[in-house]
């Protein structure tokens, strides 16, 4: 570190010193900057866990839930059919939407597809539900019911999987197109044989983040699927989900009844069940680079 | 192998052995040769030779591609420019470098060329001198300087790359790199720089990669052949258009093959 | 690749790494026959403006087109149904409990993921960034209530019983900070909602900053590094200003994720109807309002009318902030953030 000037170099001058170390501080220290996320989230996972997983047992997944405490069994069950109900209404929906928005669909029509999925991706949660709760529960005199509950969380899915449909089928790589239109395929042929199997993982991981989205959301179920203590019994039953649970149960007193483990118990599912899924989903993407970086060879 | 015509002064930048393996891939094998101070060389080879990569080690950019993985040695003036208490930063400032394609940032014309200078926090009123030397240098002044705040990016394709020259020249390095810096550029484009580069040749050494090898014998001084990763023959550009030493470099500057 | 210019021949493909990218791939296919299929799937991909129409239909149907004139905007809520005639239903301290959360939320949000954002970019090694952005991405995947619960049982007595007294007698003088202890309480309110807001914020402006930093064309980045800029410099004066847009962006997009989050920050807001003091101080938000007050509104019909104008209000505000936001957008938002095997990637 001498302070006269390198004769090759030509540079110590206190102005270049301080740029390298300006450089080498924010290396180090901007990293640092995810402590601030990381922190919170380990700390959430950690608590969660810690209230919920001393009292979780074989029985807390197997009986019904009571006015002070019981079981998850049929806020699990309720989940489940309202992510089966709305992933198969959304999932049809989105795939095919995106097919033709990237397939058939004009530039104009596919740019205007594109933004209404995008903006209703941005809708709050709770519009949707009083959505859901005049023209499904309402206007139709259904009542709170599984099925508005599915359909209109399926209203909420449905542009995740559309974006993924469009933005799948829409990267099939070039070649591969004029391949298949040079042997004399039709769109028919080529969709099915080509574009699907190709399009089809990506879409797949679409169809699982939508699922964990919608098995997380809460607001747009409380107005339409109602409640229930016991297991929903056909599509126009009442239903409990474990979003709900939680949210009935979270300001629960800690010295009377239960409820409030049951809340963690079921916040503790839930996330379990989200890493799943996103871990699901890498597996499938990396597969995925791997399979399409072959392709683009 | 690098016996130019004449005997001359130390090279302003050397290899030794220099390496670069992509993986178990060797890019370049032990490539030896000497840029002459103040000339213009040119690195001439088909494509794919590893002529980039070349002069990306001369300068450290190499380093930006994690996956590529140096041997040997590059000197600057004598000093390693790879010594662990050498700045890539200072090497670069040093060593400047122009790109195939034009890179001028979305800012004025004005901006592009103070680049450099901004980051030495310079007098302003030194900048804009060094700015309006710089564009004359790289030819370019005369045809911007009624507007040097005009959007960079408002310029032709040939006078966003001569801005380019103009912003590498402005933090007054000793050497200059062009990679392929007109094979995006029309002919008139193309000849309107090459003159720039024979004007600037008294000021700074110039490392010309050209896939053009009628520009290579029009411009250079000195010129090396590449061929896959190897250097097979360097020295006077007329010596080695008119006779060349070795069967490979014959083949390829009569147009025998890519 | 690239064709010599001297003999014209081609060259056989390159071993250097080519930075020549992807064509896109060409949208129309040479034949035509598309009636059939278009026609039958034409229909489903108008569905999501459809429903975005549909939710503004009902949303007046079943307001009535009530007008509660100027009142509706002013800072008195007094829903009495026994006495339509003195019932008052300004939702202003509910628009300022949602400015204020949201403003603060995204503010510290921005800040945050930009930081993050260059971190992953340009100074950590490629496999520890793919990791620490898949835990950025985990904390999206969190569901709401979790956040909520997680606020309201833990995190609430922390702020109540350590942070916020120590805020108070240390930053006391700092507007917002300071007031009566009383305003702590549970420790429930603005800053814990504004906490958890951010952390949920999070992960989509940090995807969308990562997404346009991205953007920014390698050669532009390595002019800048080789005019002898270091890579922070490079960062200051090429990347965020080439992708100042797509930060602008992320941050609408995450004030719109912001303005209509509902059950977390319920949870931990304190839900008291009154603009709040100080930062300790609980107050609502038009989103816990529509939330928390639904349920007893049913049965009357002006407090529900006043609901559901309110929920249209929200709704044409996050749209028309994420319509400006995405108008700066170039690409990526929504799927992005755990679609990270784009084609654009993997050819590269």
């Amino acid at each position: 570190m001498t302070a006269t000037v390198d004769p090759v170099w030509g540079t110590d001058s206190p102005r270049w010193r301080r740029r390298v170390a300006a450089d080498r501080y924010v290396s180090y220290l901007l990293p640092l900057l995810f402590l601030a996320v990381l922190y919170p989230l380990l700390d959430l996972i950690y608590w969660i866990g810690a209230e919920a997983l001393p009292t979780l047992s074989w029985r807390t997944l197997t009986t019904n839930p009571s006015g002070f405490g019981g079981g998850l069994l049929a806020p699990i069950t309720g989940t489940l059919y309202l992510i089966a109900i709305s992933t198969a209404l959304a999932g049809t929906v989105g795939i095919v939407a995106g097919m033709y928005t990237a397939e058939f669909a004009s530039p104009r029509v596919a740019s205007l597809g594109r933004l209404g999925g995008n903006l209703l991706a941005g809708v709050p949660a709770i519009v949707i539900g009083y959505f859901g709760y005049f023209a499904l529960v309402l206007y139709t005199h259904w009542g709170m019911t599984l099925v508005a509950g599915g359909i209109t969380l399926s209203i909420f899915m449905i542009p995740y999987i559309y974006r993924t449909a469009d933005l799948a089928f829409g990267s099939v790589p070039a070649d591969q197109r004029e391949a298949a239109f040079g042997m004399g395929a039709s769109r028919g042929q080529y969709l099915r044989r080509v574009a699907w199997p190709i399009a089809f993982p990506r879409i797949l991981t679409g169809i699982f983040i939508a699922m964990a989205i919608g098995l997380g959301e809460t607001a747009p179920l409380l107005f339409t699927a109602g409640w229930n203590f016991v297991p929903a019994t056909g599509l126009s039953s009442q239903t409990s989900y474990l979003t709900g649970l939680i949210w009935l149960y979270y300001s629960a007193p800690t010295d009377f009844g239960t409820e409030l483990a049951l809340a963690f118990q079921a916040a503790f599912l839930l996330i379990v069940i989200v890493i799943a899924l996103n871990v699901i989903v890498q597996l499938i993407a990396e597969r995925y680079r791997r399979r399409l970086r072959g392709l683009f060879r | 192998m690098s016996e130019p015509a004449a005997p001359e002064p130390a090279p302003v930048l050397s290899t030794e052995g220099l390496s670069v393996f992509a993986g178990s891939r060797e890019i370049l094998r032990r490539v030896s040769l000497a840029v002459p101070e103040k000339k213009i060389t040119a690195v001439i080879g088909p494509s794919g030779c590893g002529k980039t990569t070349l002069i990306r080690a001369m300068n450290r950019m190499v380093e930006l591609s994690p996956e590529l993985r140096i041997e040997g040695t590059v000197r600057y003036r004598g000093r390693d420019i790879y010594a662990p208490e050498v700045s890539p930063v200072v090497v670069r400032r040093r060593i400047g470098m122009v790109f195939q394609r034009p890179t001028v940032f979305p800012q004025s014309i004005y901006e592009n060329v103070a680049f450099g200078l901004r980051l030495d926090r310079e007098e302003e009123d030194a900048v804009e001198r060094t700015v309006v030397t710089s564009l004359r240098r790289a030819g370019l002044y005369e045809e911007v300087k009624e507007d040097l705040d005009r959007p960079a990016l408002s310029l032709s394709g040939g006078q966003q790359q001569r801005l380019c020259i103009a912003r590498a020249l402005a933090v007054n390095p000793s050497v200059l790199l062009l990679d392929e810096a007109t094979a995006s550029l029309d002919p008139i484009a193309t000849q309107k720089i090459e003159e720039m580069l024979r004007e600037l040749k008294g000021e700074v050494s110039i490392v010309l990669v050209t896939h053009n090898i009628a520009q290579a014998a029009r411009t250079s001084d000195v010129t090396a052949y590449l061929h896959q990763g190897r250097l097979i023959e360097m020295g006077a550009t007329s010596e080695l258009f008119e006779a060349p030493r070795e069967k490979l470099t014959e083949a390829y500057i009569t147009g025998r093959f890519g | 690749m690239t064709t010599s210019p001297t003999d014209g021949s081609t060259i056989p493909p390159a071993s250097e790494a080519s930075s020549e990218p992807v064509p896109p791939p060409a949208r129309r296919p040479p034949t035509g026959r598309k009636r059939a299929g278009a026609v039958l799937t034409a229909p489903l991909s108008w569905l999501p403006l459809l429903f975005l129409a549909a939710i503004v239909a009902v949303l007046l149907y079943a307001s009535d087109f009530h007008n509660f004139g100027l009142s509706f905007w002013g800072p008195n809520w007094f829903p009495d149904p026994l006495d339509p005639a003195s019932a008052s239903y300004g939702v202003l301290v509910f628009a300022v409990g949602t400015v204020l959360t949201s403003a603060l939320a995204v503010f510290l949000a921005g800040v945050l993921s930009i930081g993050l954002a260059i971190s992953l970019v340009m100074f950590l090694p490629g496999p520890l960034a793919r990791v620490l952005a898949l835990f950025v991405d985990l904390l999206a995947g969190i569901p709401s209530v979790v956040y909520g619960i997680w606020g309201y049982v833990v995190l609430a007595p922390y702020f109540a019983n350590d942070l916020e007294p120590a805020l108070q007698s240390h930053l006391g003088f700092l507007p917002g900070l300071g007031g009566s202890s009383v305003e702590i309480a549970g420790g429930t309110g603005l800053l814990l909602a504004v906490l958890v807001l951010t952390l949920m914020v999070v992960p989509l402006t940090t995807a969308l900053v990562r997404d346009s930093l991205r953007s920014v064309p390698r050669a532009l980045e390595e002019s800048g590094l080789a005019l002898g800029a270091t890579r922070w410099e490079v960062v200051r004066r090429v990347h965020l200003r080439y992708a100042r847009r797509g930060i602008f962006s992320a941050v609408l997009l995450g004030l719109g994720r912001a303005l209509g989050e509902t059950v977390a920050v319920f949870m931990v807001i304190g839900n008291q109807v009154r603009f709040p003091p100080t930062l300790y101080s609980g107050t609502s938000t038009i989103a816990t309002l529509l939330v928390g007050q639904f349920d007893s509104a049913f049965i009357y019909p002006d407090l529900l009318r006043a609901l559901v104008e309110i929920a249209l209000v929200l709704f044409l505000i996050t749209l028309a902030v994420n319509v400006i936001g995405r108008r700066f957008l170039t690409d990526g938002g929504l799927g992005r953030i755990a679609l990270e095997a784009g084609p654009e990637k993997a050819a590269s």
